[in-house]
């Protein structure tokens, strides 16, 4: 218990002096091991989880989701998925603001991240309902959080980093994804129709559009579709693993964007080379979260902890609960994956002694880490917003949040209640 | 200027060619075990050095564009002075991190050649792929190393930063 106290001690420490995440649970964990084990096993045992991790074939599911999302951004779905979301719904009052909520569930269809999401959807919907008069708030909290349905609807990479770190089968992941994402959706819409309740001024409707050109409009969609159903019909009808899903999905949505003429040379690198970075981001926090992992597992911190949660009487949904404060407090200044990455480990066999569902554990995770992703004041989807989004200030997209947050409590709220939602899917699918 | 290139050139393009081989070695191959009854032979295998080579050789990149993710809730606590002092103690942290796995992948490397290990279908030898983990992990730590005079004359300028 000591030897795990100041491992999270130095982890603790590492971090806040500003060294970042990875190396500072690398070196915690090394260290930890060498004071309890010495530095030959400390050596041998980082040497093995570089090895394994660098050299896991299921793996390389996570770079090739990586770069179908980095495709289908630049290959301009995203503006035919708004253009046919608002066709349809943007003549009610906040309608291109439910449009754009709409469009960012299609495109997290095909897109497993919610920053390549939320960024890809502030080029496309946030100038429309500046235009049309919406608040700066309204339109940019909008696009902030309607992004997170990018990581709850599948593809989705916090979902297969899950599915690695507790070996958890990511297909049953991604199946259980879809009606969570549906709900969150559907109440962040709920929460667009108050928004507009409250400001009706800064949340105008658009003129109504005739069939003829919401036909048109929905006909521009057919790529998102066929992606979709490709990728995730694949996996779910058992054709492909969700590592040969993603090759395919990758391949498919390099087509897109060569058929539609989006692609040059230059282009096509720095895609290319912007994915792999991105990969090797999240596979140095994967390698420490490993490490620290490994060296938790010496230490006698997990069990003390299962022991000492199972001994404190609460009922088993309780427990649950309380983790789910954890994170929600550990997300509004944690960065989302290093929050998932480093709690896993001590969490997940409680919830699993608990006798509750990994999968569903899997979708209240993503659930929290969309909480965090648009929780001031650290929300990483907030920042890229305001990155992009010149003269938007922080305070504004908070303001424009917040409603949408508690949506999005009250979605995890009802997944908590009702596991049944999470797993339908799986069982009728996969299981 | 060497090690500019190097990291830009060298290592984004290693990454990026691996990576679009990557995706294709993974749709043909599916495409043949699917529709032909045929799969590419050793796909299984080289799909895990590829993984090996996107990962290690993007790794000099991430460091030349300072883009691990980091806790910078705190920055605003930290005065100017304090924070180049600051930025260069964890550049030199990250440096020596990744310069001593660097020797420690090597020589990992060293001890699997001595036993000839290879991968079962196409024989390829396991070790070169271990030390290029070690490589990269050593020109990380290097670029690491060349931020940190930036750091000193200018600390803001490594307020990069990448996440999922």
């Amino acid at each position: 218990m000591f030897e795990a106290m100041l491992g999270f001690g130095g982890l603790v420490l590492l971090t806040l002096l500003r060294v970042p995440l990875a190396f500072a649970m690398a070196i915690s964990a090394t260290v930890g091991l060498a004071v309890m084990r010495g530095w030959p096993v400390a050596w041998a045992s980082a040497e093995q989880v570089i090895q394994e991790t660098g050299f896991a074939y299921t793996l390389s599911v996570v770079p090739l989701f990586v770069l179908m999302g980095n495709f289908v951004a630049r290959a301009g779905l995203a503006q035919e998925l708004f253009d046919a979301a608002h066709s349809m719904i943007g003549h009610v009052k906040g309608g291109l603001a439910h449009a754009t909520v709409l469009a960012c569930a299609g495109f997290g269809a095909i897109c497993g991240s919610s920053l390549a999401t939320a960024a890809t959807m502030s080029r496309v919907a946030y100038p429309s309902m500046k235009k049309l008069g919406y608040s700066e708030a309204m339109a940019s909290g909008v696009v902030a959080t309607g992004g997170t349905l990018g990581i709850m609807i599948p593809p989705s990479t916090i979902l297969v980093i899950y599915g690695i770190i507790t070996e958890t089968n990511i297909g049953e992941l991604f199946a259980a994804g879809v009606l969570p994402g549906i709900l969150t959706a559907s109440l962040l819409m709920a929460g667009i129709t108050i928004m507009a309740w409250l400001d009706p001024e800064h949340a105008p409707a658009d003129r109504r559009y005739s069939w003829a050109e919401r036909w048109r409009a929905l006909r521009g969609i057919w790529g998102v579709l066929v992606l979709a159903l490709l990728v995730l019909g694949g996996i779910y009808g058992g054709v492909f693993t969700p590592t040969e899903g993603a090759g395919f999905g990758a391949a498919g949505a390099f087509a897109f964007a060569w058929l539609r003429g989006k692609l040059t040379w230059r282009l096509l690198f720095t895609i290319l080379a912007d994915s792999a970075r991105t990969t090797s981001m999240i596979f140095a926090l994967l390698i420490g979260a490993l490490m620290f992992a490994n060296f938790m597992n010496f230490t006698s911190l997990p069990f003390e902890l299962k022991d000492g949660i199972l001994g404190l009487g609460l009922s088993p949904i309780m427990v649950v609960v309380a983790m789910m404060f954890v994170y929600v407090a550990l997300g509004m200044v944690l960065e989302e994956l290093t929050m998932v990455l480093l709690t896993i480990p001590l969490f997940f066999p409680i919830v699993f002694d608990l006798g509750f569902d990994p999968v569903w554990f899997g979708v209240l995770i993503t659930m929290v880490v969309q909480i965090g992703l648009v929780s001031p004041p650290v929300g990483m989807n907030l920042f890229v917003i305001h990155g992009l989004l010149p003269g938007v200030g922080l305070t504004t997209i908070y303001r424009g949040v917040w409603i949408l947050v508690v949506a999005m409590v009250v979605a995890l709220t009802i997944l908590i209640a009702y596991p049944e939602i999470s797993l339908a899917l799986p069982t009728l699918l996969l299981r | 200027m060497m090690l500019k290139y190097l990291t830009v050139g060298l290592c984004g393009g290693l990454s990026a060619l691996s990576l679009a081989a990557m995706m294709w070695l993974t749709f043909f191959d599916v495409l043949g075990r699917k529709f032909l009854d045929h799969s590419i032979e050793g796909s299984f295998e080289l799909t895990e050095m590829l993984m090996v080579v996107v990962i290690f050789s993007s790794l000099p990149l991430v460091s030349w564009r300072q883009e691990h993710v980091t806790f910078s809730t705190l920055d605003w606590l930290v005065g100017p002075t304090l924070r180049k002092f600051q930025r260069s103690l964890v550049l030199l942290v990250c440096s020596v991190s990744l310069m001593v796995m660097g020797v420690v992948m090597w020589q990992a490397g060293v001890e699997v050649a001595a036993t000839g290990e290879t991968s079962a279908q196409l024989l390829i030898p396991r070790a070169p792929f271990i030390q290029l983990m070690g490589v990269f992990s050593f020109i990380a730590g290097l670029v690491e190393l060349s931020w940190i005079p930036s750091a000193i004359r200018d600390p803001n300028l490594l307020d990069g930063g990448s996440h999922v």
